[in-house]
């Protein structure tokens, strides 16, 4: 997160916890953070609709809860949990909407990823996204945000609820799997 | 390994249409419904003196008659000398007094004025000649 967001975040706190200004307020932040919770969402579901729908009721939830938040964890933080848990209760109904077991689940993304329409034709990018969907959901998880969204271990813990160490050892282990799939590759 | 990440450099290849960002900015800013909180206050009629010390009036009365009824639990009682007849100097005085005794507790008892004076004119009794004064009672009657 950069130190201009920051400062935002700090602004747009103070303005969101006044009635009078926050509607405006939560329009501002909706600008600030679109971009980061849609690629975030999109890198777990893959298909731009779908993401599309998730950023919005990531948004209703956060509007519908607003006066819950008090300004005690970062704004950012708060609103990536909930992306984050929308993303994940996405996940799950599919998998029972589709009957799929977490092993049938590679495959259904690695299809979504060749579906999607909306690239840019990189192909190792391509190829990386694959890999990524080959992992277990928190990996995928730790790996997006560390290494796309270069996200602190810090916030990552407050996000997922889990211990700095347990993050860490969850990266490095994607990485050597990444890593191992591109060496058998040569 | 590190050489595919470097040339990765961030980019995850995926697009989104042109525009999209603003678009959906605006459009999600545009839908949210109107919170409760949001809604402008009902008017708020102040609430008059009466009405706001009216409880406090209520509790300050409803003591008093508690109070009360237990003074007068206490006046009753069998160990209370607050009504007792020997005790109440007021009702002494009065019951030591003959002139009080015959003007309102004799005339006002059980024996009527007309039977009082059958008795005395039986016995003799004058009208006119009575000279006695209302001097503690102790008058005299001349035969």
């Amino acid at each position: 997160m950069s130190k201009d967001t920051q400062l935002d975040d700090s602004t747009l706190v103070a303005r969101l916890r006044d009635p009078s200004s926050c509607r405006v307020a939560f329009g501002d932040m909706i600008k600030l953070y679109t971009p980061p919770l849609y690629r975030q969402i999109r890198r777990m579901v893959q298909s731009h609709e779908d993401a599309n729908d998730l950023l919005q009721n990531t948004f209703l939830k956060a509007w519908q809860n607003i006066d819950n938040f008090r300004g005690d964890a970062k704004l950012s933080t708060w609103l990536y949990k909930i992306a984050v848990n929308e993303s994940l209760t996405h996940l799950e109904k599919e998998r029972k909407r589709l009957g799929l077991s977490l092993d049938d689940e590679e495959s259904h993304v690695v299809n979504l990823i060749e579906a999607d329409t909306d690239i840019d034709g990189d192909e190792l990018a391509q190829q990386l996204r694959k890999v990524i969907a080959s992992l277990p959901e928190k990996q995928r998880l730790v790996f997006n945000m560390r290494y796309y969204d270069d996200m602190k271990y810090e916030q990552m813990s407050e996000i997922l609820g889990t211990s700095v160490g347990a993050l860490k050892a969850s990266y490095h282990l994607a990485v050597k799997k990444i890593e191992q799939f591109f060496t058998d590759m040569d | 390994m590190k050489d595919i990440l470097e040339k990765v450099n961030r980019n995850d290849g995926m697009t989104v249409p042109d525009g999209y960002f603003d678009d959906f900015a605006t459009r999600m800013a545009a839908s949210l419904p109107e919170m409760e909180w949001e809604k402008p206050s009902a008017h708020v009629v102040p609430r008059s003196f009466w009405q706001k010390v009216r409880p406090y009036v209520y509790l300050a009365a409803m003591f008093m008659g508690v109070w009360c009824m237990m003074k007068m639990f206490d006046l009753m009682g069998p160990n209370s000398r607050g009504l007792s007849f020997d005790s109440n100097p007021v009702i002494t005085a009065a019951v030591s007094n003959d002139y009080f005794v015959n003007d309102y507790v004799t005339l006002q008892g059980d024996v009527s004025e007309y039977q009082l004076m059958e008795d005395l004119y039986e016995t003799g009794y004058v009208p006119a000649s009575y000279t006695g004064g209302y001097d503690d009672g102790d008058y005299s009657i001349e035969l």
